[in-house]
């Protein structure tokens, strides 16, 4: 069981480090279309829409690439957490004021468009996927340091 | 286990704020057009310096409505149909689809120098983008994308024309 519950964890970090990674890489490459999706959501002002596409996408690179690496982990989950709640917001507030755009969640340039609903959904399921690998990674830390006591 | 929390915090803090960091120093130019209002002349130099992927700059609503005042050309990238059947007032249809025979008239009418805003169906229609690059490539130097498009502008209650 204790032997299941680690690879879990190890395919969950890897999930998530991918997601983000991906996310990250493709949006640090079209910096302009991204501040375009960002300014679809009509909630920050016009250059702070430059801000959040110009930075947001290098934290989700970094973060990612620390859960992919297994380092500083626990942060990592945070930074992470923070963002996808940060996500879930903005899309409650585009579904609330009936906007009809995509979410701009990976590719700003891939023409495939997500609709807020479809983003929230797979937000709450990241945010589940978070939630599980930090409780695990607590998990297995806890009975590591049973064992070395 | 509070004292635990607290690292953790303070570490993810840090991670951010490296994150925002690095994007800044990669991205400090368009974050520093952004904020003082010059993204025009960057995206004019870029055209004129023939980077390859230079790309048109995205404006919103209020922006179009300055622009415009301010003699700004409106370009619609639908097809002729839908233009047909309301387009912004004062706009100039002019077809993605069919954009290499619509394109020499359209070269021999609007000046190089002119400032164009181009529109589609709104956001996550690709037309308007697609076409600014190729308006690029074809010499003019201020293009900005409203990606907004018709759908924002018809519910914001401005003006449109067409057959309805």
């Amino acid at each position: 069981m204790i032997g299941v519950q680690r690879v879990i964890y190890h395919l969950a970090r890897l999930a998530l480090a991918l997601v983000f990674v991906y996310a990250g890489a493709v949006k640090m490459q079209n910096v302009v279309a991204f501040a375009g999706h960002v300014a679809a959501y009509q909630i920050l002002p016009y250059a702070m829409n430059y801000l959040v596409a110009a930075t947001l996408p290098n934290i989700e690179f970094l973060a990612g690439t620390l859960l992919l690496l297994n380092l500083r982990v626990r942060p990592a989950l945070v930074a992470v957490g923070a963002m996808t709640l940060c996500f879930m917001a903005a899309l409650v507030s585009v579904l609330a004021r009936g906007l009809e755009i995509d979410c701009g969640c990976f590719d700003p340039g891939g023409g495939q468009d997500v609709t807020a609903g479809v983003a929230l959904m797979r937000d709450i399921g990241l945010m589940a996927l978070i939630v599980m690998t930090w409780w695990l990674r607590s998990q297995t830390t806890a009975r590591d340091e049973q064992k070395l006591s | 286990m509070f004292d635990d929390m607290k690292r953790i915090s303070l570490e993810a803090c840090v991670l951010i704020a490296l994150g925002a960091l690095f994007g800044l120093t990669l991205n400090h130019q368009l974050v520093m057009d952004a904020f003082s209002g010059r993204l025009v002349t960057p995206q004019s130099q870029i055209v004129q310096e023939h980077v390859p992927g230079a790309m048109p700059v995205p404006v919103l609503l209020d922006e179009v409505r300055q622009l415009t005042a301010s003699g700004a050309l409106l370009v619609d990238a639908r097809n002729p149909e839908l233009y047909a059947m309301g387009h912004i007032e004062g706009a100039v249809s002019l077809p993605i689809v069919e954009i290499d025979d619509v394109l020499p008239d359209f070269l021999e009418r609007v000046d190089k120098g002119r400032s164009l805003i181009i529109y589609c169906s709104g956001f996550g229609c690709p037309d308007s983008f697609d076409l600014g690059v190729r308006l690029i490539e074809a010499g003019y130097r201020e293009i900005r994308v409203f990606e907004g498009g018709f759908p924002e502008w018809r519910d914001a209650g401005l003006p449109v024309a067409g057959e309805g």
